[in-house]
């Protein structure tokens, strides 16, 4: 009797996820079925021949690697420098007294909550001005106006994680303040760090409203728009091809979820759900 | 060896006072206890020593050297915190050896030094691995070689000790008296133990709403406190204290007379209302002259504590060797062994009627034992 | 604002300068990339400002005239109220029912709250793709699969009719953000003290009464620090309603968010597009109030 309770509620709870992760398999399975196998009536469940046609294609016919390469300069100087920047502004933020401190943190609270869309039109506007306009820096710009709340946020989370002791100890072992930073803060904030790391580097890579606004030529457009023009311009809409440049363009993520999850999971602990 | 002064010290957390018109002055090789409940400032008052806080006013030197403006790491001051504060991701001899490395030590110096600190906590066995691979006891160790090594001038202590468990606490309460005595330097505790203070302080400095209380050896602390305070939170049980007046050569309460021996207290004493204060094993429990019914017997072994009510309604406890027949509800006539009746002025925190003589001074010993169970 | 080294001891004026220093580059970025654009913002909705040759004239309060009286603006709020709280609840139901089938004990656990987690990080383009194939009118395998378990027998028109269109972005939506739930919930429920349900065990209650009245008073909290976030994302929401319906058919799916960009980027009126953005922003307004005050006393 309590096996087959078991039974049915591993059974139960395993249907919901496998569908929940239906689209993503569908999205896998389409990307191995050759063109002609797509429209037929029923479809086919699972693919009759599986094929990588697609994938080469992608790769040699599409400006899908310019497109990726983009996105990794994009996602990565965007991640560096707004961690960076985070770091320092989390340890001051947390371990530094002055006037203006609460009103500056609640002012990143607000910043990570605004629309882009209000932002949008004057940062054109900007870009346009500073002759920054269809370059990837204006995309690294734009995109700190997110990820820079975001990531002080979480990394002023994990600052305050970090116990004020070790930080004295380190003062009255005569270390500076940037020395005891370096020393001692650092090496605790790493896990936090990663996390931080991580998060923002999704965040760009996923991107899109200002990517489309910012950017129109292909030498500097991400994945995310490069992939949306390869769909609007072809003139029969070929599924096969965008699936594999999705199952590619998810390609970090899996990498994330296969050896990093945890890390994950941790920035969730430390971010805006506290309860 | 250095002297530390803290000169009219005022420390605020906006508009909280945290410690008001502070005056220490502690002489070169003294240990002294900072002692008092939580939320005192002793530990702010440690912390302002080591330069991690900031007085709001006064001043702070240590060995005749105005220290306000100096960085922690440049007032040769050592400090063992309560949670340890070891680096997690050093080893202990990385641990050990920072303090040099900061200092510009060079590297054989301080592999040296390491390895001298380690041989005198006897932690050379443990010194490459990492600090959550330790018992609470080893890395309290390990945070007393990383103060240890670079031979400060000053020693700050914030409650080294109450992280450990009872048995390992007394251990090491045991070896830090005999560090101090073996280094001879400048050592300043922070706790809230007062069996601590009493045993290894020369002297103590007890602290109470940010303000301090009294500042002497612990002998005349325990046998002269300076008022109700010091009175109540040193010794254990604490002293009895009763709300009455004194009427010629009695203190009378509720109507009943107990006797007191006048000629102790100086003429600040008048007749009207005090505060009598008297220390459990100064109460005896029969031939005396109030009467009092058994409430309760807590037998420790070697010796019970009684608690007894009094007319109003009142309990005082009385410590009594164990063996003795008392049960509750038993009445019996109180008394009070006049030569150790504390009086105080009436009010929340009265201070102490000084007294003359000799009558006051027992021997520490017994003190010692009577103090242990806390 | 007045960042400023307090007067005082010269120890602490050194640790707050250099404290003032470090935040000093954030600050810079700030001001640059959100507070100038944010007041630009303000600035340029009161002239109207046409995008290809960006010549503006002032015309005062015309662009928020026009938002009051004309239909856009409205409708356009109903319909990113009625996406936000179409979407959010299923989030809320759909995670919270998942969080607590998760936290049971399943085989291959961790297997299975990865793969529920995925479709939160995953890229929307991508969620869009693959969407809009499984919704193909033709060949999608929502259609086909429907009509294989006999509960429709004509493939439907999933996002280019109403009100398939709307449900079809709601559930999209629920689809790629309830896993934030299922985390955050999840989070909270392993910091549920054990001893709890040994108590109310005791007390004689059974499962059910169990989550009524040790689960869910626990999750209170966390529940509405998660519906204020998310609440506020939803109603900012743009991508995934852009790619999936292009806020058609017509208007239908047009929230603020689109609104914004087709005023300025399609219609060519920057002006009145920065207006909507703010009007947009003033609603929002109330929610990031409540969510920065209840942040603010927790800490």
């Amino acid at each position: 009797m309590r096996i087959l309770r078991k039974l049915g509620f591993n059974l139960f709870t395993w249907i919901l996820v496998l569908l929940v992760a239906f689209p993503l398999v569908w999205m896998i399975l389409t990307s191995l079925k050759p063109q002609t196998e797509l429209f037929r009536i029923p479809p086919t469940w699972l693919p009759e021949t599986v094929t990588f046609e697609h994938y080469w294609r992608l790769l040699t016919e599409t400006p899908f690697l310019i497109y990726f390469r983009n996105s990794v300069v994009l996602a990565t100087t965007t991640t560096v420098f707004v961690v960076v920047l985070g770091a320092i502004g989390a340890y001051s933020l947390v371990r530094f007294a002055y006037r203006g401190r609460e009103t500056l943190a609640t002012l990143v609270l607000f910043t990570y909550l605004l629309p882009s869309v209000v932002l949008i039109i004057p940062l054109y506007l900007m870009m346009v001005e500073l002759g920054l306009s269809n370059t990837l820096a204006s995309l690294v710009l734009a995109h700190t106006t997110f990820a820079l709340p975001y990531a002080l946020w979480l990394l002023r989370s994990f600052m305050e994680g970090v116990p004020e002791d070790l930080e004295s100890a380190a003062l009255v072992d005569g270390a500076s303040r940037m020395g005891a930073f370096r020393d001692v803060i650092l090496p605790q904030l790493l896990p936090g760090i990663i996390s931080t790391a991580l998060f923002t580097f999704i965040l760009s890579w996923n991107e899109y409203l200002y990517a489309l606004v910012l950017v129109n030529s292909d030498a500097v457009r991400p994945l995310t728009t490069g992939v949306m023009t390869m769909l609007i311009s072809a003139f029969n809409i070929e599924w096969s091809l965008l699936m594999a440049a999705s199952v590619m363009m998810s390609l970090p993520l899996i990498v994330v979820f296969a050896f990093l999850q945890s890390y994950l999971t941790r920035g969730f602990g430390a971010g805006a759900v506290k309860g | 060896m250095a002297e530390v002064v803290l000169k009219d010290i005022r420390k605020e957390f906006g508009t909280f006072v945290a410690l008001e018109r502070l005056n220490v002055a502690i002489n070169a090789g003294e240990f002294v206890a900072l002692l008092g409940p939580s939320g005192c400032g002793k530990s702010t008052t440690l912390r302002m020593l080591a330069g991690l806080e900031f007085p709001t006013a006064g001043e702070i030197s240590i060995d005749g050297r105005v220290v306000n403006d100096v960085a922690p790491g440049k007032r040769d001051i050592a400090m063992v915190f309560q949670s340890y504060a070891l680096y997690p991701h050093m080893t202990v001899a990385q641990n050990i050896a920072y303090p040099l490395k900061k200092r510009g030590v060079a590297r054989p110096e301080r592999d040296a030094a390491v390895a001298k600190t380690a041989a005198l906590l006897q932690l050379e066995p443990l010194l490459n691995r990492k600090p959550r691979q330790l018992s609470g006891g080893q890395q309290q160790r390990v945070a007393l070689g990383r103060a240890l090594v670079r031979e400060p001038k000053v020693f700050l202590l914030d409650e080294p000790l109450s992280n450990l468990d009872a048995k390992l606490r007394s251990y090491m309460r045991a070896e830090l008296i005999e560090l101090h005595r073996r280094i001879g330097k400048t050592m300043v505790y922070v706790t809230h133990d007062q069996l601590e203070a009493m045993t290894m302080a020369d002297r103590i400095a007890v602290m109470h709403d940010g303000r301090l209380q009294q500042f002497d050896e612990p002998e005349i602390i325990y046998n002269r406190p300076a008022n109700r305070f010091v009175a109540g939170f040193i010794g254990t049980p604490s002293m009895n204290q009763l709300e009455g007046e004194i009427s010629g050569s009695s203190f009378v309460i509720h109507g009943e007379q107990v006797p007191i021996n006048r000629a102790l207290y100086e003429d600040a004493l008048q007749d009207g209302p005090v505060v009598l204060g008297i220390r459990p094993e100064n109460v005896s429990l029969s031939g005396g002259s109030l009467p009092a019914t058994v409430r309760l017997v807590e037998n420790a072994g070697h010796e019970q504590i009684v608690t007894v009510e009094i007319p109003g309604g009142h309990r005082l406890l009385a410590r009594e060797a164990s063996g003795q027949r008392t049960s509750v509800g038993q009445t019996c006539q109180i008394g009070f062994d006049a030569d150790f009746i504390h009086l105080f002025q009436p009010g929340e925190n009265g201070s102490r009627f000084e007294t003359t003589g000799q009558a006051h001074v027992i021997p520490m010993e017994a003190q010692r034992s009577a103090s242990d169970e806390s | 604002m007045a960042i400023a080294a307090h007067a005082g001891h010269r120890l602490e004026r050194r640790y707050a300068r250099l404290g003032v220093f470090l935040i000093a580059p954030t600050i810079v970025v700030f001001s640059l990339v959100i507070v100038y654009p944010l007041l630009a913002a303000i600035y340029l909705s009161v002239f109207s400002v046409y995008t290809p040759t960006l010549e503006g004239e002032f015309t005062g309060a015309d662009n928020y005239i026009r938002l009051l009286t004309n239909a856009a603006f409205w409708n356009s709020l109903i319909t990113t109220l009625i996406w936000t709280v179409g979407t959010l609840s299923l989030q809320i139901v759909f995670g919270v029912g998942m969080a607590l089938l998760l936290h049971q004990n399943l085989w291959f656990r961790s297997l299975a709250r990865s793969l529920v987690l995925f479709p939160y990080f995953v890229s929307t383009v991508v969620a869009v793709l693959v969407w809009r194939w499984l919704f193909n009118d033709l060949y999608g395998a929502i259609n086909h699969g429907l009509m294989q378990l006999g509960i429709m027998d004509m493939p439907l028109d999933w996002l280019g009719t109403m009100p398939n269109a709307m449900i079809g972005v709601i559930l999209v939506g629920a689809w790629k953000y309830f896993p934030f739930v299922v985390i955050a919930v999840l989070a909270r429920l392993q910091t549920i003290p054990e001893h709890l349900y040994e108590a109310a065990k005791i007390d004689g209650a059974g499962p059910i009464a169990r989550f009524f009245d040790v689960t869910l008073p626990q999750l209170r909290s966390v529940l509405v620090v998660i519906i204020l976030l998310r609440a506020i994302w939803d109603f900012k929401e743009f991508d995934l309603i852009y790619l999936l319906t292009g806020g058609g058919p017509v208007t239908s799916t047009q929230t603020l968010s689109l609104l914004v960009y087709q005023e300025a980027f399609a219609l060519n009126e920057m002006g009145q597009a920065a207006a909507y953005s703010i009007g947009m922003m003033l609603v929002m307004l109330v929610f990031m109030l409540v969510y920065i005050r209840r942040t603010a006393r927790e800490a």
